[in-house]
């Protein structure tokens, strides 16, 4: 099963313009890809048109976001229903702090329904820290039903290597997320205890460009998929 | 100076007052990306940042930092002060900004 969950639409003001639904959602299918997840920066609410997007096309759409802790640390949310993203969604707007800004210089943040059509432009800014700590952050990610990934783990920027130094043992995640193969031996290197046997490593595109969408490069069998979401069963 | 000279002259709130005081704070150093300061800062020095995370313990502990100053009203958790204590680093709060709080650590003569 060929995936990319950490793709940008629209709504994150750090991607194109032109990462609406129908678009990311075709792109996927003409890459071949199975499964993908759409993951804004702190927010969820792109997530409705992309249901009707993915269904009318037979793509498997996982709902995510992607959250920012008070560390500046990124950490997917991935769930497996609509549902469960919405209501994510609710802990972020008590979590998230409101800071207006200016769309020419930040990019916009455009809401949109499943025709494509701008519904709104977001009036806060959705690239800052939510006033939640990376624990907290993954248990609230746990208790609406979603797995928890450590985004880019290694890179530059945001990443908890970065951030914190290095992933505390005790940490719950579920999977981490790394661009290339050299991230996950220096993981592995600097973290004795994080094994291929213990963990679910990811890599994903992080495209905030249509161009930037994983082709067929990589593949996870069901079982294993399914084992991002075992710790809420 | 030592920490606990540093804690009289300054006023700032002590949150771990049953460790020992008397270590000298031989130099100071401030930053907030973990991965950054712990490939710099001197043994001895005094660390400035809004960092909360356990993780900081660790770095400290690592540099050898004579204490950990948490700046500009940062929330420390009753976790963090309980770890620090058992590592036997001391944590201070000045509750006034990084900058503020270096510029007082140089007045001081640090």
């Amino acid at each position: 099963m060929y995936y990319d969950l950490h793709i940008h639409s629209c709504l994150s003001p750090c991607a194109d313009d032109d990462m609406t639904p129908n678009n990311i959602c075709n792109m996927a299918v003409i890459k071949g890809l199975d499964v993908i997840a759409i993951t804004d920066h702190n927010s969820c609410l792109n997530l409705p048109a992309f249901d009707v997007c993915a269904k009318n096309l037979g793509l498997r759409l996982i709902y995510g976001c992607e959250l920012q802790t008070i560390e500046e640390v990124h950490v997917l949310g991935l769930f497996q229903t609509l549902a469960e993203a919405m209501s994510m969604q609710e802990w972020i707007d008590e979590k998230l702090k409101k800071v207006e800004f200016d769309p020419a210089y930040f990019g916009n943040e455009l809401r949109m329904n499943a025709q494509d059509e701008v519904i709104s432009q977001e009036k806060n800014l959705l690239i800052i820290s939510l006033d939640a700590s990376i624990e907290e952050t993954i248990d609230a990610v746990h208790e609406h039903g979603g797995a928890a990934v450590l985004a880019h783990a290694a890179g530059r920027h945001n990443s908890i290597c970065v951030q914190l130094g290095f992933i505390p043992e005790d940490l719950k995640y579920d999977a981490i997320e790394v661009k290339k193969e050299e991230d996950m031996t220096y993981i592995k290197k600097i973290h004795p205890w994080i094994t291929d046997d213990n963990t679910l490593w990811l890599m994903d595109s992080d495209a905030h460009r249509l161009i930037d969408i994983s082709e067929q490069v990589h593949a996870i069998n069901e079982e294993k998929f399914r084992k991002l979401w075992s710790r809420n069963l | 100076m030592n920490i606990q000279e540093c804690i009289n002259q300054t006023q700032w709130q002590l949150d771990t007052p049953q460790l020992d005081l008397s270590k000298d704070i031989t130099g100071a150093y401030a930053g907030d990306l973990l991965s950054w300061v712990m490939g710099r800062g001197n043994a001895g020095d005094a660390w400035i940042t809004v960092q909360v995370h356990v993780n900081v313990l660790a770095v400290a502990v690592l540099r050898e930092f004579s204490c950990v100053i948490i700046a500009d009203n940062a929330v420390v958790t009753e976790e963090f002060i309980k770890k620090a204590s058992d590592e036997g680093l001391v944590i201070i709060e000045s509750k006034m900004p990084t900058y503020e709080t270096a510029v007082k650590l140089h007045e001081l003569g640090i």
